[in-house]
């Protein structure tokens, strides 16, 4: 399988004197689920508008379909790469079916009306997300949930192989983020996308993301399968936080255990080796 | 199932608003019969001009007074129109207006020098405070736009601060140059300042409207970008728009249609604030129907409130900028109870 995305010794910072990401490197296979973690300030919204081309890197490469990313012009990029970031509501009262037609944009003409392919696969959108019926409904009416679905469906309308996604499920109840990642998953699985995305949620990356990439606060970084990167010291050497873990069939799961958790001192000296089949 | 915006129906809207433009346009100018000292005569101006020129004054007045101030007004309007959808859109921010950059003061400031230093030359039929306005406004909306990029990464609110500060800059000139000025250079200068509608020259006329319709038309042709530039620059990069590619198109046009209609007319307040807010609230904020039926609305509401200004105190023409804030206010108002609680229904 061909590595759709590809990061090459990657270097950032925002000043001359700071880097934030030291010498990165990691591909996504096409078609591939990979999440990103780390604690606050690891840089992690950083690496997606590096993927995205929002920033340009101090040193390094990153590929996009072959292509490096600043080769693209902004048009041809957005045809490539979808981004979805945290939902919010814009300044004008735009409908769900205006934002979602937004996607069309890339391909639009001169004076910019869409045509029947961009309408059928914003109609698309909308029912895979199902949006549908909020189509006429003004953005800001909705709830966080809702709109943040119709901005997945946006990201699906612009038929882009790529999706980068910024937390999606910030803010959201627990229903509404399984809800965000099946939608992610069918999309992977259907239309075969690339998805790269931001999370907090190393359960939910565990349950639904081939690999994880983890970003530490110290610059140090580990990729691979997720299976195979969460792991209890893992998780306490990167967050800084001892976890229960368990497993439901082959899935794994993480509690968090705080100081205050119950019985947290008997749980958190075995936690290491607690293995719930 | 979604609605979408065709090239069709938007031309139909817009026929029904040009419609409406020049029925509008044409009541404006026959009605009402008698302003000022004149009373014309419906049948003998329709009659034509007669044997020699200046022969039917009633067919003069229509053709030489009436009609190109209305036609003035609803260019004047249409542009102002324009450049607050524009300058709303680009600074995402609902209340900015076609001045909000600096173009009122450096008009202003254009006029005050031109009325002070009492220059009489004209250039291509345009007076020279006119000429003075314009060149004006240009000068300081660069003058913004430039302090703008110098000073700030985020460009939107560096834009609005450098445009507040110049603003305020040169208001105070103008308020040291009036307070110096002698009484009948201070009326001349408050009255421009005011906003109104005079008669121009033929030519003046015909250079303005072209420029003012090439104008829109470049704003039209950006439309679509400009919704996507209202989100914001992260969002609209990722959905294939570059903003500040857009921002100078957009900036630009926004600048010389407005700076156009000063030079042509004076500060007329309102227009541009309250038009595209009243479109907005009717027809939603989609710019690809958004800007053109503002333009139109624009020079309705313009025309209607020049109208006004010239008739409502027999005699004695009131500045326009005068009635389009006094009718404006309560009609956007009105507006704004009945949509608002549409838009609270669906909230």
């Amino acid at each position: 399988m061909n590595a759709f995305i590809e990061v090459e010794n990657l270097n950032f910072g925002y000043t001359p004197q700071n880097t934030i990401l030291k010498d990165i490197s990691f591909e996504v296979i096409q078609g591939r689920f990979l999440a990103i973690a780390g604690p606050n300030g690891a840089g992690k919204t950083t690496l997606l508008n590096l993927l995205c081309g929002l920033l340009r890197p101090k040193a390094g490469c990153i590929r996009i379909d072959g292509a490096p990313v600043e080769s693209y012009s902004v048009k041809k990029l957005a045809q490539k790469v979808a981004v979805v970031r945290q939902e919010f509501v814009p300044v004008f009262d735009f409908t769900v079916a205006q934002m979602v037609s937004m996607a069309r944009t890339p391909y639009l003409g001169t004076f910019g009306f869409e045509d029947k392919t961009d309408k059928q696969m914003v109609n698309e959108a909308l029912e895979a997300t199902d949006t549908a019926q909020f189509a006429l409904r003004a953005l800001g009416s909705l709830s966080g949930g809702e709109r943040q679905r119709v901005f997945i469906a946006r990201a699906l309308a612009a038929n882009s192989p790529v999706l980068l996604l910024d937390e999606p499920t910030s803010f959201l109840d627990l229903k509404h983020q399984v809800g965000i990642y099946d939608l992610l998953k069918t999309a992977q699985f259907e239309k075969g996308k690339t998805i790269v995305a931001i999370t907090h949620d190393i359960n939910l990356a565990a349950q639904y993301c081939d690999e994880i990439l983890v970003l530490g606060a110290d610059g140090n970084y580990h990729i691979g399968e997720t299976k195979d990167v969460l792991s209890p010291e893992q998780i306490e050497k990167v967050f800084g936080v001892r976890t229960f873990v368990g497993r439901l069939g082959r899935e794994k799961f993480f509690i968090p255990l705080g100081k205050f958790a119950k019985d947290s001192g008997q749980i958190a000296g075995k936690s290491h080796n607690i293995r719930h089949e | 199932m979604a609605e979408f915006l065709t090239a069709k129906e938007l031309a139909i809207k817009v026929s029904i608003c040009l419609v409406v433009l020049a029925v509008v346009m044409s009541l404006c100018a026959l009605f009402p019969r008698s302003v000022g000292t004149q009373k014309i005569s419906w049948t003998k101006a329709f009659a034509g001009p007669g044997q020699k020129p200046g022969e039917n004054i009633d067919y003069e007045i229509l053709v030489r007074v009436r009609l190109p101030r209305v036609i003035l007004a609803a260019l004047v309007g249409a542009a102002l129109a324009c450049s607050g959808v524009v300058l709303q859109a680009i600074l995402r921010n609902p209340l900015a207006d076609p001045y909000i950059l600096g173009i009122s003061s450096g008009a202003g400031l254009g006029v005050i020098i031109a009325i002070l230093s009492g220059i009489s030359w004209s250039f291509l039929g345009g007076s020279p405070i006119g000429i003075f306005a314009f060149a004006g406004a240009l000068i300081t909306v660069w003058l913004v736009w430039y302090i703008g990029h110098f000073t700030g990464k985020s460009q939107v609110t560096s834009l609005l601060l450098a445009g507040v500060v110049v603003n305020a800059f040169f208001s105070a000139v103008i308020m040291f140059l009036t307070s110096i000025a002698k009484s009948e250079q201070l009326r001349s200068t408050i009255y421009w300042l005011m906003g109104n509608i005079t008669e121009k020259d033929s030519a003046v006329l015909l250079v303005s409207a072209v420029c003012i319709l090439a104008g829109i038309i470049g704003l039209f042709s950006i439309c679509h970008r400009l919704n996507i530039s209202t989100l914001g620059e992260y969002e609209a990069k990722g959905l294939g728009v570059d903003t500040a590619k857009t921002r100078v198109i957009a900036f630009a046009f926004a600048a010389f249609i407005t700076s156009i209609a000063v030079s042509l007319s004076g500060l007329i307040g309102f227009v541009g604030l309250i038009v595209p807010h009243g479109v907005r609230l009717v027809f939603g904020p989609d710019h690809r129907q958004l800007l053109p039926i503002s333009a139109i609305i624009g020079g309705i509401f313009l025309v209607i409130a020049d109208t006004l200004a010239r008739t409502v105190f027999g005699q004695e023409q009131l500045p326009v900028g005068v009635i389009t804030a006094i009718a404006g206010g309560p009609f956007f108002l009105i507006l704004l109870a009945k949509y608002s609680r549409k838009v609270s229904w669906l909230k």
